[in-house]
Parts: C-alpha cells; structure tokens; sequence
C-alpha cells in the first residue's frame, strides 16, 4: 500500500456492517483534534463517487450493496488514496451482466484518470474490451505477452493451453457398463438445466472456471441442496433425494472439496470418521467401538494411511492422509456412485497418485465416478467424458479425442459456440 | 494443511497421560483440592481427630446436595456436546416445581399426575426451545435466555408471586433407603435418599447413551462439524432437537427431587441451577463449542463443585468465600487442560525438531530439501 498499488480480490475484504464512506476509510480515518472528521471524509467519498458517475450515498450499509456496487467501493477507495496501481482479481465473478458493463465502464474511467490497472480474469470477452496487453501465466510462468490490437481468441487460447499431455498420469482403461446414474434436466443451487448419463465404470468429468456452478450442481445432485426441476434416475429409476441421507441409502457418495470443513471430524478419531456415514445404514442402535475399530484398522491397512493406528485423531493427519479418512468413510457405505469434487486439492504428488490408484481400483469393481476438477491435467488424464459448465450451464460434451485442454479452455471461457 | 508427512517414519509420538485420558487432568486437580482439605483438617484438628471432610455421612451429605444439579448436569453434557447450551433450566426447574406443587396441594390432581404434568411442562417447554434453535440460526445462547426470563413470568403467574407449600407428598422421595446405617466414626445416621440413586442411574444411562449408542456418535459428530455431519447423512436438525427433549425430561425429574427435599414450590428453587450445572459440565472437560465432553467428567466436576461450599464449611470459613472459590475452580480446572495441551504440545514439537536435526546430521547436507 505504501508503494500506492490497491489489490481487490475475488473475496470481499469488507466490513458489512459499516458504511460505503466508513469502509473506505477504515484504519486510516481522517481526524481532527482526536475526533473523526466526518465531513471531509463524506466530501470526499462523495467526489470520487460522483467521479465514477455512482450515485450511492457514503452512508449506505455496506452489506446491503450488491457485490458490484461493494466492488465500485473498493475501486473508489484506490482512488481517494490516490494509488498508482489498482489490481483487480477475478472482479466480476458472480455478477450480472449489467454490473459487468457498469463495472468495465467505471474501470474504463479509472483507467484515463491516469492509473494502471492489473485486471486478472477468465472472462476473455472481458479481456478484449477493456484491455491494452495481455499477459499469459500458466502453471505459475509467464507465456506471453502481447498487445489487443489486432490480437484473435484463437491466439490467445493456443498460448493458455500448450502441455505436453505424454507428462500427464497415464490411467488403465476399464470396461465400461450399463447406465448407473442419469440427471434429466437437473436445475437448482445455480446449476441450470443439467442432463447427463454415468456408467459403470467410467469417470465423467466436470470442467470449468471457478464459478460455474460445479459443485454446486454436485450438491443438487447428492440431495445437500435443493433441487427445483428435473429428475435423478439411478439405476433407471426415479428417486428422490431431499438430503444426503436419501443419498447415502441410494448408493451415493460425496468426496467434497473442502474435506476440513465439511468432509471430516477433525478432533476425532479414524475410526470414527470411516464409520459415520455408514450409520445410516446399520440398523442396531448400540455401536460397539471395537468393531469400529477393526473396520478403521483395516481401512488404515488398505489404503495406506499413515498413522499408528484408527485410534489416531485426523486433526493430526497431513491432507494426503486426510483425503485417504474421507474415502474410507465412504467405502465403508458401500457405495455405487462417486462423487469426487476436487479430489486432490492440497495433496502432494505421491497422495495424488494414489488417490488416482484408487478410484480406478472403484472402476474395477463396477463403481462410477463423477470428477469435479479445476487440475487441467487431472481431467484430461482420468476422465472418459467431460462435461464443461459455465454460468451454471453445460456448455459441451467431450470425449475421447475430443478431451483435450484447448477445447475444455475454449467452451469454458468463451461462447456457446462449438 | 499444506504441511505434507515426509516419507520416512516418524519418531513414535509418545502422548502424555493427560492428553490420552482426557479426564485425567480435572481428576487430578479435584484429588489436589481434597488433599488440601483433608490436611488442613489435620493441622487444623492438631492431627488427632478423624479429617471429616472424608467421612461417610459427609460424603454422602455432599451426595445428597449435587444430586439434583447432577441430573441437569447429565442433560446439560449432551446439550453442550451437540452445540448448544440451556440457560433455562434453572427457572424451568422453579416453574416445574410450581406446576407439580399447585396440582399436588391446590389443583388437587393426585401425586402421579401431578409429576407425570410437571414434567411434561418441561418437555413441551424444552421442544419448543429446541425447535427454534434447530430451525433458525439464532443462537442457542440468545433461546434459552429469552426462555429463562420467559419461565420466570409463568412462574410467578402461576402462583401469584407466592411459595405453594405442600404437606409432604412428595416425601418417599427423600426416605432413606439405608434406615439405622451409623457412620463408624461420628455415629451419625447415613443417609442416603432415592434421588441420589436417580442420578446415579441417570448418569449411566447418560453415559451408555454417548459412548455406545449410534445416537451418541451423532450427537459427537453434530457438535464437531454440522455440515460434515449433515453431508454424512445425519439429521442435524432432529438431532439438536432432541438433545433439548432429553434436557426437558431431566430438568422435570431434577426439579421434582428439588420439589421433594424442600416440600416447596417457589420461584427461587432453581436460582443458580444453570450456573451450577454449566459450572459442572465445563469443569468435567465439555468445550463450549461442542463435540467433546463426557459424563465422567460431568460426574468429577459434579463433586467437585459441590464438595467446595461444604469444604469452606468444615474449614470453618465464612460461606461467602465459598462462591470466589468455585469461580477459582471452574477457571483452573478448564485452563489447566489447555495448559497441560500446550506444554505437551511444545515438547513433542521439541522432540520433532531434535529427530528431524538428527535425521539430517546422520545423512548429511547431500539431501536436497524437496521445496
């Protein structure tokens, strides 16, 4: 901040419950003699407001603006104190499309005032119309650099992709089964109009950008949201699944993405964690924790988890071994169908390939698996299908030749198109 | 998180007793506070006389005193543990004792339908607390405060701001079930009532519930993490829910005992209830956030809190100071077990890094560190 550059994130980093004009100046409030000095700093929040053509008032609750307009806010508090650079991550994820012209307009305003923005998106459109260069990263390096002008989406995608895919994991192929699960028409939780088949032993691949309503399509799926329209068939059947305990009983089963908060109980044992989802399929009330157990041990066995023994707390498991407690208190529900959301998230190398080990190992016995993966190479090695999604929508249908990063990249950025 | 396991083995992780027995720590304090009373008796009584802090008719006198906050405690264990709390109970137990003594002595309903009313008011009252707090997001905190002030009104509604004495009907609930038993040393009766037994039976009961029921393991796993609860196919709503049910029935029970040893019903007999029994719970190891905690060490902070004002008794001091020594307590008992956690923390931490130092003395710098 001292060297005058503002970074807005993709995350709000606001106070809701403080005014536009307090929030603008949090932590460093304009005072005279000891006492806040209201007036000048509403006469400026007001000029910059009205510099950027937004008619909010300095007085509104910051929680009761739309995220555009918390976005506008943060923009009008790069220029109050007069940064030089304003960095913009991922600004218009999760708005409508007149928020995204009212926003490119008011960065368009900055911009001939004088400053340099850093304007970090997925959105290409977004790229070309407000841009003057573009910078490519990929894996953490910088690809290229090149000028708007006269520059083609064609270009620009050919330089986000360019792995070489003999470096990705090289997955065995197992023969693929009847229909397992089927989604018809699925829309709720932001998903919209959602129609799939899953087979046996096949791993159906969900692609996308951050945003785009994979996991929560997932959650719709699994009965954890509500689902507003269309049906789920397993095994040709209709069911209805209005919580995860329908689910579970249904042959389901859900890895999600944020194993810390909503895949494991921390402070507890192995044991326990494998054998929680499970109870909802045992019909004695008494539990006995040596049987309990003898299930975690043999899991601790099977997968290869590092600890002692089930008695160990997963708190003190490293994520690898964590990811391994999260399959384990599914494989003990003796599930059909996988859901995997971000499975290897935080995983070192050698977990991930185990992870990898494993779900092939589930295709062999039969199972299917739906893969929720942002890891470009994760999708294209393991799935047989993808399906890509943006806006809550499935924009394509890939497979085999057809799966390869230039034409996930191309239908999950750009148009409808292909 | 990102902390990856090296490949190798690691040092085996020698946890202390404290951390492996997780009652160990407040046992220990509680055995260090009895000890202190028992040798000041000594010194004090010149080491002649018998410490009396320890005799049976002692003991089973401080029994009869923590019986009922015991029985609110048990329920308050399994509330706590699921994620919630109840500052209720206290003013319910005064409202069930009105409710139980008006149908007894005014109403004229009978003994038995009287207690089954009294504490079917506590049920009803409790569900309706615990399905606001399972269906809304208010805190568990903020229900149970409205509820307590709300209970306190319908109390003194009912009985007019008056006490509803009874003429004893309740009183085969204080009989002594050891008739003519004298205590070896001071030749004083033993006594020991049926509500004593209650709540030892309800603390087993409590204690099979959470240990060896697939009802216990939900309860655990709601009060740890509800959204990795829920996705497990938990009902954490029913759940929550039915802690509070369970809470109801026992704060009946709780203040029928109460209702019986004071042949009153009266607004403040259960002043200080939820205090008491919070008090207990918390000094037994139960985290205010939820998912750990036991009966056991319910039962330990039970006694504890409940021998300290007949501790200060037999120490001759004043009762007031009684209440700067319970507060002492309950903030000891809970910071020691974090304590005892950081010390051992820091030395397995210690231990760690003299491995990994080791590790690579013995295979030199030729190891190139992975990042």
């Amino acid at each position: 901040m001292t060297l005058g550059i503002q970074t807005i994130y993709q995350e709000h980093v606001i106070f809701e419950t403080l005014s536009v004009m307090e929030n603008i100046f949090a932590g460093a409030e304009i005072v005279r003699r000891g006492l806040l000095h209201k007036s000048e700093m509403k006469r400026q929040t007001l000029a910059v407001l009205k510099y950027l053509k937004s008619n909010l008032s300095p007085d509104a609750k910051m929680g009761d603006l739309s995220s555009g307009e918390q976005k506008i806010v943060e923009i009008a508090k790069g220029l109050v104190f007069k940064r030089k650079v304003i960095i913009l991550d991922e600004p218009t994820a999760s708005f409508s499309s007149v928020e995204i012209d009212n926003l490119l307009d008011i960065i368009e305003t900055v911009k001939n005032s004088g400053l340099g923005i850093i304007y970090i998106s997925h959105h290409l459109e977004e790229v070309f119309k407000i841009g003057d260069r573009v910078t490519v990263l990929r894996d953490g390096r910088k690809v290229s650099e090149r000028e708007i002008a006269g520059l083609t989406k064609t270009v620009l995608i050919k330089d986000m992709v360019g792995r070489d895919p003999s470096t990705f994991y090289q997955r065995e192929k197992v023969p693929i089964g009847e229909i397992v699960f089927e989604a018809r028409n699925v829309t709720g939780n932001g998903a919209r109009d959602i129609s799939f088949v899953l087979k046996r032993g096949e791993i159906l691949g969900i692609s996308g950008m951050a945003g785009s309503g994979r996991s929560e399509l997932m959650n719709v799926l699994f009965g954890s949201a509500r689902l507003d329209f269309g049906v789920i068939l397993i095994n040709s059947k209709v069911v209805k699944q209005s919580d995860p305990k329908q689910a579970i009983r249904n042959k389901m089963c859900f890895i999600t993405e944020d194993r810390q908060n909503t895949g494991l109980l921390l402070p507890q044992t192995i044991a326990q964690n494998v054998t929680i989802a499970n109870l909802v399929n045992t019909r004695e009330f008494v539990v006995r924790s040596r049987d309990d157990a003898r299930i975690g041990d043999r899991f601790v066995k099977q997968l290869g988890i590092k600890a002692p023994n089930s008695q160990t707390r997963v708190v003190d498991l490293s994520g690898g071994n964590q990811q391994k407690v999260v399959l384990a208190k599914w494989f003990n529900t003796n599930g059909e169908i996988f859901i995997f959301d971000e499975p290897t998230v935080g995983i070192d190398v050698g977990s991930k390939q185990e992870i990898y080990r494993v779900m092939v190992d589930l295709l062999k016995q039969g199972k299917a698996i739906i893969m929720v993966s942002s890891d470009m190479p994760e999708v294209i090695s393991m799935s047989d299908r993808v399906i890509v999604m943006k806006n809550g929508e499935k924009m394509a249908e890939l497979c085999g030749a057809e799966i390869s990063e230039e034409n996930i990249l191309t239908n999950s950025i750009g148009d409808k198109t292909i | 998180m990102s902390g990856e396991a090296v490949a190798e083995p690691k040092p085996a992780v020698r946890t202390s007793l404290f951390k492996r027995y997780e009652n160990l720590t407040v046992l220990s304090i509680f055995a260090g506070f009895v000890l202190v009373i028992v040798l000041l008796q000594l010194i004090m009584g010149g080491g002649t006389k018998f410490p009396t802090f320890i005799s049976p008719v002692n003991l089973l006198n401080i029994l009869q005193q923590v019986g009922v906050a015991g029985i609110v405690a048990i329920g308050m264990t399994i509330v706590m543990i699921s994620g919630g709390i109840d500052l209720s109970v206290g003013m319910l137990a005064s409202l069930v004792s009105i409710i139980t003594a008006l149908g007894i002595s005014k109403w004229q309903l009978g003994v038995v339908p009287s207690v089954l009313l009294g504490i079917a008011a506590a049920v009803v009252l409790e569900t309706t607390m615990g399905f606001i707090i399972s269906r809304t997001k208010v805190e568990p905190f903020i229900i149970t405060l409205g509820g307590m002030i709300t209970f306190q009104g319908i109390a003194l509604l009912l009985c007019s701001s008056r006490e509803v004495i009874m003429n004893g009907e309740l009183d085969f609930l204080k009989a002594n079930l050891i008739q003519g038993a004298k205590d070896p040393i001071s030749h004083l009766n033993l006594i020991i009532p049926p509500y004593v037994l209650i709540f030892f039976a309800i603390a087993l009961l409590g204690s099979l519930l959470l240990n060896y029921t697939k009802y216990g393991r939900r309860i655990y796993a709601i009060g740890t993490n509800p959204q990795a609860a829920y996705l497990a196919g938990i009902d954490v709503k029913n759940m929550k829910l039915s802690a509070y049910v369970i809470m109801g029935v026992l704060v009946g029970i709780g203040a029928v005992m109460l209702l019986a040893r004071i042949n009153t019903g009266i607004v403040t007999l259960g002043q200080g209830l939820e205090i008491d029994s919070i008090a207990m719970v918390v000094i037994g190891g139960t985290a205010l956030k939820g998912g750990k905690g036991n009966v056991v060490g319910t039962l330990i902070g039970v006694f504890f809190l409940g021998s300290i004002g007949n501790a200060m008794n037999m120490l001759r001091l004043p009762s007031e100071v009684q209440f700067v020594a319970k507060g002492l307590v309950v903030i000891i008992a809970v910071s020691a077990g974090d304590i005892s956690n950081r010390i051992s923390g820091f030395l397995s931490r210690r231990r760690e890094l003299r491995w990994h130092a080791e590790q690579r003395a013995t295979k030199g710098e030729s190891v190139q560190s992975t990042k």
